[in-house]
């Protein structure tokens, strides 16, 4: 019985569906079209169209300083997440280990943790030990909340493996690393490269933790853009928004073409 | 086979990161949950109570937010379930080449940054946002409508932000259901209405509450989106922890009303996962 005819979704149900796809995307056209205009509060159709707002941003030490912060961040988060992640995870996979299970549980907890509570218990942390408002400080809350992306999908890739393929390269004569570089890490790679690129998204997008431990001088992107929506909106915040979208769409599609990400996720 | 010992050097390292910069910091919160408040000095020395949390239990704002809170999560949940399905089962039982394009539409709003998609809804909703601006130019209203810095603009935001998960869960659930199922039905002469009540929609139960377990617990978490669009007077518990850290400087206070919003997600989901394993060993 697999002619499908009767169980497809009907007009309505299609019809349903692509409002609310299109209610997914509204925010982020809108963003773009504010960005263009030279209101400062947008209309439809806008007043005029100018190109100043990115300009201005892009002149705008605060803002590149940002933006700055934020790719160190999200870089050397992603980097020391992956590392550590994938090692405790080819650790864990075969659940040799006693209390294998409760020690997955526990490198998944920051992901069940509200992020905001993260944000207090490390910036009471980072003040009793002098580590707030430094580099490290901020490099390690990130990794705290980035690592179980990469812990769960190198789990699920490694889950997936043939543990034959890595008993076959140890009998032909290789070492346990060698076996891992040259069998196992081809194999999982694309899994990884999913997990990291959340992991990164997540770096790059988070305020509930950041906002907490930054100095006086210091600040994320998202964190920037967040306390300047405090003071009202400004068109320039929405054209480094709409350079974010860029970024993000072709993250999207380079990934999609690269490693098929629908599958991932 | 790895042995033990070379097994615990490779997670030693990720091990004492999170114990180091994860659990030691939240259980040095514990402590100060319990301390006493002095406006002006900090944190009284060697005082413990419990007003903190009798506060939280007793204190009408603090039960207001709360209910607020949970009452948010209800409603996202339920709002995302509702616009999320057609769109899941679109993805899980429409046209096979319509599926990557669709699920990409769905994937590419969660990627986007969390303050900006929030941002793109203040321009929506402000006084002279979008939506108030183009009202007034087609004569519908005279003077703008409030959208935001209340429950409208907050509801609006959170579904938007928490819509993709619950897609995502609802299409693997659906995706599991195998389709012979819903064929005999047909064949045996129901309705497509009926076959989607009676074999769809319970079969794709647990899904329905793994999305919404998921959305509930973000929304009851969320701290970004109900701040920009809520303001500061319409308060959640995840931003009046971030007032009183920030703003009053009462972390005792802060601090008790953090654990109490952990546990109520950690009980969440504790709880779930147990309904979902009590339904697993029933199939």
């Amino acid at each position: 019985m697999s002619d499908g005819t009767d169980h497809r979704p009907g007009r309505a149900v299609t019809a349903a569906a692509i409002a609310v796809l299109v209610f997914l995307q509204i925010p982020v056209l809108v963003v773009m079209l504010a960005a263009f205009s030279t209101t400062s509060y947008l209309t439809i159709p806008p007043k005029g169209l100018t190109l100043a707002w990115f300009g201005k941003v892009l002149a705008d030490p605060t803002y590149l300083a940002a933006i700055r912060m934020s790719l160190i961040l999200a870089f050397g988060s992603t980097l020391v997440s992956t590392v550590l992640g994938v090692a405790a995870a080819y650790a864990l996979f075969r659940r040799t280990l006693p209390g294998s299970e409760a020690i997955i549980a526990f490198l998944m907890a920051p992901l069940v943790m509200p992020a905001v509570v993260v944000g207090v218990a490390l910036l009471q942390f980072f003040s009793l030990t002098g580590l707030r408002g430094t580099l490290f400080g901020l490099l390690m809350a990130h990794v705290v909340i980035t690592v179980p992306y990469i812990v769960r999908s190198a789990l699920a890739s490694l889950a997936g493996l043939d543990g034959a393929l890595e008993e076959a390269a140890r009998v032909l004569g290789a070492t346990g690393l060698e076996a891992f570089r040259l069998v196992t890490l081809p194999l999982i790679l694309p899994g990884v490269v999913a997990g990291a690129l959340f992991a990164f998204i997540t770096s790059l997008d988070n305020v509930p933790v950041t906002i907490f431990l930054i100095g006086a001088n210091q600040t994320t992107l998202p964190v920037l853009i967040f306390s300047s929506v405090e003071m009202g909106i400004d068109p320039s915040v929405a054209a480094v928004s709409t350079l974010l979208i860029l970024a993000t769409a072709i993250v999207l599609i380079l990934a999609e073409r690269r490693f098929r990400l629908h599958r991932f996720v | 086979m790895m042995p033990v010992r070379h097994a615990l050097l490779i997670l030693a390292p990720l091990g004492l990161v999170l114990a180091a910069f994860f659990l030691v910091p939240v259980l040095m919160l514990l402590p100060t949950s319990f301390g006493s408040y002095v406006p002006g000095s900090g944190i009284a020395k060697g005082v413990w109570t419990l007003e903190n949390y009798l506060r939280i239990a007793t204190d009408d704002y603090y039960r207001e937010v709360i209910w607020r809170t949970l009452g948010l999560g209800l409603g996202v949940s339920l709002a995302s379930l509702i616009l999320g399905y057609p769109v899941a089962w679109l993805i899980a039982r429409g046209p096979a080449s319509w599926r990557v394009p669709l699920i990409l539409l769905v994937v590419f709003p969660m990627l986007l940054n969390l303050v900006v998609r929030s941002f793109g809804w203040i321009v929506l909703l402000a006084n002279r946002g979008l939506v108030n601006n183009l009202l007034m130019q087609l004569g519908l209203i005279t003077a703008p409508i409030k959208l935001m810095f209340n429950l409208t603009g907050v509801m609006i935001g959170l579904t938007h932000i928490y819509l993709p998960f619950m897609v995502l869960m609802l299409v693997a659930a659906i995706r599991n259901i195998p389709r012979d199922v819903e064929a005999a039905a047909a064949t045996l002469g129901s309705s497509r209405t009926h076959v989607f009540l009676s074999v769809t929609l319970p079969l794709s139960a647990p899904g329905i509450l793994a999305g919404s377990i998921l959305v509930f617990v973000l929304t009851i978490s969320a701290l970004v989106t109900p701040r920009m669009l809520g303001g500061p007077t319409y308060k959640v518990m995840a931003t009046l922890i971030y007032d009183e850290y920030v703003q009053l400087l009462d972390w005792p206070s802060g601090s008790a009303l953090s654990f109490a919003l952990a546990l109520m997600a950690i009980g969440i989901i504790w709880a779930s996962s147990r309904l979902a394993r009590r339904w697993a060993g029933m199939a």
